[in-house]
């Protein structure tokens, strides 16, 4: 059996001094900080599973472990922002077609599968938000791919609002072919999906200053995610946004591109659904645009990636056209600002979590490989290692 | 007057052929040659007639009446070889379990993307192969990727007979297995009994039955005939294995009826990794080459990485690309899986090799394909950079000689990349 084996990095229960119970020192051949330029060669110490300190050279005490890595890349964790990674048992209510106070963290089965693949392929924080087929679907969370326990692991309980201006709801609607059915929606086309959004952000407009999950939103204590794909649904978030005066970050954002001046005008983010390419439309029959992430940047769009293969995502992004900083910057700290978690992830620099993935070449080759993850200090071993 | 005429036709005629014989030469001036046999040569040229290489080398003099392409600062390799797609047919399955006479050549449509995409990606050859749903599912053609008419395109025209060891639905294994025997039996019974009648007919009188010849074959009789051809080792069979239990089913039909085999391996086949490595049978890995299991008791995650099973067990190998509608997305291009190779061990000769010489000795082409060498057909793509890299494309394919694919007039590509607002 091949478990990933999971090696305390940081000899935690040997006591010692005070000043460095604890501290490793990680050296590696370089580091892409996206915090600053990269460091060539590059040391990093860890102080309880975060940077104390990171430059080309540390000198330390002797009862600091120092592991070399040898002739990698580090690189910061990758960050995905939108997942609905390890909800078990349905990620939509369907007696119910707004559901803002769910909740996702209840839903996820933390020792799902997905989160070691997503390990293993360097994803260490993930945006977990509940389905799209609820008009409003409730609160979406961040959390660590690893860590001893869920708690621990949850690096922000409430990321934002996640609402569906896409065909989706419409899809559980079992009404037309069960009149009689538990199952009873209203939506049955995008109208109504928009006329449900409209009038709950109505009633919600009333409620400013309350406890209200959607007025919090609407008063921007809370970020708001739009899952849209097309042009036309993107267009209606827009109108929807200017409406109730709200700023929210496009999610999938297929054709999103085809309006990337007016998104860059109005500063809006998007979190692009994973692009592939055996397909000759995406979905909800939108445009194949392999390039609709250059196309963005290249507006001024403020872009972040999701998927289950975020790094190869990247990779194809640069060989259609995004620069290779902005592609890395897709998968890491753009995707933390978006969940507001930028303090703890998605760069390297001091007091952030220890949070790396380490490379055994060139990020933006396919032939480079994940060698290992560290997550909060800790050594993960991506590689098979059969002894 | 008469003979004149002829005389000034003939004169015409001469001038043609010359002026024709002259318009088919070509010669690449290439900043790198990778020729897959012997050593790469930096700055080479590569000198084509009439669709065949004639000449490699460095400082080769080039034909004044040759037309030339420039590819200083490229990459030339001889043209990728797919060893197993049904994606060329429009219909890849048969539903008829036993099929052996059909072949891919009446369903292959050169207009479907396929081609258009393969000729992008570099692939200038492909083994046509029905696809893995029924039991003897017909014969497979080797083709070029270029060209308007099938019969303009085909380099093999009897490739091997697909065998599924997968039960259709419904049906059990055991069945299936003893229909597959059955069919095998009664091929090596028939050619028994036609050695025996050609015993009998050197003896006895050279009469035979003369309508016979002029009755159309029946379905039988077809059958019959393709699978006597599989036994005689006329043919090569692609035997399609979902798991390991049917790679040792593969094994033993291999051995028993002397089969040239051609195992097509499922992801779940590295469990029968030894056997596969001791039979020494040339082996298509599935086109998921990664993926993950959880074991059912203990609940363990394992990470199958199938370039390194194979290539840790030396088996040389080559790979497939998806032909499904499955969403990936690099799943499709032969370069993109044999980067994956190199990202988990494998060397990029090893792993050039097995998306170019090894299928086409494979399929029994390599005297026409696979490498440059002087004599094989003029199949090349000329690449932007090293193989194998992010930002590498294909510049260029050639098949027979002649340009089938240019980037930069590549507008369904320009289009992907530079997209516009509607």
């Amino acid at each position: 059996m091949n478990r990933i084996v999971i090696t305390l990095l940081i000899t935690l229960f040997c006591g010692g001094s005070v000043a460095h119970a604890g501290d490793v020192l990680l050296k590696a051949a370089k580091a892409i900080t996206l915090d600053g330029p990269s460091i060539e060669p590059v040391a990093i110490l860890v102080h309880d599973g975060k940077i104390k300190q990171i430059s080309q050279t540390i000198e330390v005490s002797d009862d600091v472990k120092v592991v070399d890595l040898g002739d990698v890349v580090v690189v910061p964790g990758f960050v995905n922002a939108y997942s609905q990674l390890g909800i078990t048992g349905g990620s939509s209510e369907f007696t119910r077609e707004i559901t803002p106070n769910f909740d996702v963290q209840t839903a996820i089965d933390w020792e799902s599968r997905g989160f070691r693949e997503a390990l293993d392929a360097g994803v260490t924080t993930v945006g977990i938000s509940p389905g799209t087929e609820n008009v409003i679907a409730g609160i979406s969370l961040a959390a660590k791919t690893t860590g001893s326990n869920f708690a621990q692991r949850i690096v922000k309980q409430d990321t934002g609002l996640v609402i569906t201006l896409a065909s989706d709801p419409r899809n559980r609607n079992r009404a037309r072919s069960r009149p009689d059915s538990i199952y009873l929606r209203q939506p049955t086309n995008r109208m109504g999906v928009v006329w449900m959004l409209r009038s709950t952000m109505q009633d919600s407009a009333t409620k400013a200053g309350s406890a209200d999950v959607v007025a919090e939103a609407l008063s921007g204590n809370r970020r708001i995610f739009c899952v849209s794909r097309t042009h036309f649904d993107i267009e209606t978030v827009l109108r929807v946004a200017e409406e109730f005066d709200f700023s929210p970050v496009i999610v999938g954002g297929e054709e999103s591109y085809q309006l990337a001046a007016v998104l860059a005008e109005k500063k809006l983010a998007v979190i692009l659904g994973p692009l592939r390419t055996t397909l000759s439309s995406g979905a909800e029959g939108t445009d194949p645009a392999w390039n609709r992430a250059g196309v963005l940047h290249k507006a001024g769009v403020v872009i972040a990636m999701s998927g289950d293969d975020l790094l190869e995502q990247a990779r194809f992004a640069v060989r259609f056209g995004l620069p290779e900083e902005t592609a890395l910057r897709a998968i890491t700290i753009e995707p933390a600002k978006l969940l507001g978690i930028e303090q703890r992830v998605g760069s390297l620099a001091v007091g952030r979590d220890a949070d790396l993935v380490v490379l055994n070449g060139d990020p933006f080759e396919f032939t480079t490989n994940v060698q290992a993850v560290i997550v909060d200090g800790m050594l993960i071993d991506a590689e098979d290692k059969k002894e | 007057m008469k003979n004149s005429r002829l005389a000034s036709l003939a004169i015409l005629v001469g001038l043609l052929t010359t002026s024709f014989a002259s318009a088919q030469q070509l010669a690449i001036k290439a900043g790198r040659v990778i020729p897959i046999v012997g050593d790469e040569i930096e700055d080479g040229v590569i000198l084509i007639r009439d669709g065949k290489i004639v000449a490699v080398g460095k400082d080769l003099t080039i034909p004044i009446d040759a037309k030339v392409i420039d590819a200083a600062g490229k990459t030339v390799m001889p043209g990728f070889v797919d060893v197993h797609n049904p994606s060329g047919m429009s219909q890849a399955n048969e539903r008829n379990t036993n099929v052996p006479f059909l072949s891919v050549i009446d369903s292959i449509d050169p207009s479907r993307t396929y081609f258009e995409e393969s000729r992008r990606n570099g692939v200038t050859t492909v083994a046509v192969v029905p696809g893995n749903s029924t039991m003897i599912g017909g014969q497979a053609a080797v083709i070029k990727t270029a060209g308007s008419y099938v019969d303009d395109m085909i380099l093999k025209r009897y490739a091997g007979i697909k065998i599924s060891l997968s039960p259709a639905s419904g049906a059990s294994r055991m069945s299936h297995l003893a229909n597959l025997r059955k069919e095998f039996e009664k091929a090596r019974r028939a050619i028994k009994a036609d050695e025996e009648a050609a015993k009998d007919k050197a003896t006895a009188s050279k009469e035979t039955s003369k309508t016979d010849a002029a009755k159309a074959p029946s379905n039988a009789e077809q059958q019959l005939s393709a699978m006597k051809s599989l036994l005689r080792g006329e043919m090569s069979t692609f035997v399609y294995c979902a798991n390991a239990m049917d790679v040792v089913q593969a094994l033993r039909l291999t051995k028993q009826y002397k089969l040239k085999t051609m195992l097509v391996l499922g992801p779940e086949c590295y469990r029968a990794v030894d056997q596969i490595a001791a039979s020494k049978l040339p082996v298509i890995l599935s086109d998921t080459l990664v993926f993950w299991k959880t074991d059912p008791r203990t609940g363990d995650d394992e990470k199958i990485i199938l370039p390194k099973i194979y290539h840790d067990k030396k088996i040389p190998v080559t790979y497939l690309v998806s032909a499904t509608t499955r969403p990936t997305l690099g799943g499709r291009y032969l370069w993109y899986q044999a980067a994956t190779a190199v990202k988990y061990g494998v060397s990029v000769d090893e792993a050039l090799k097995s998306i170019t010489l090894r299928p086409a000795e494979f399929l029994g082409v390599d005297k026409f394909v696979g490498s440059i060498e002087v004599g094989k057909d003029a199949d090349l793509v000329i690449l932007s950079g090293d193989p194998l890299k992010l930002k590498t494309w294909v510049e260029t394919t050639i098949v027979g000689g002649k340009v089938v694919y240019e980037r930069e007039k590549d507008t369904k590509l320009r289009g992907l990349l530079a997209p516009k607002a509607k």
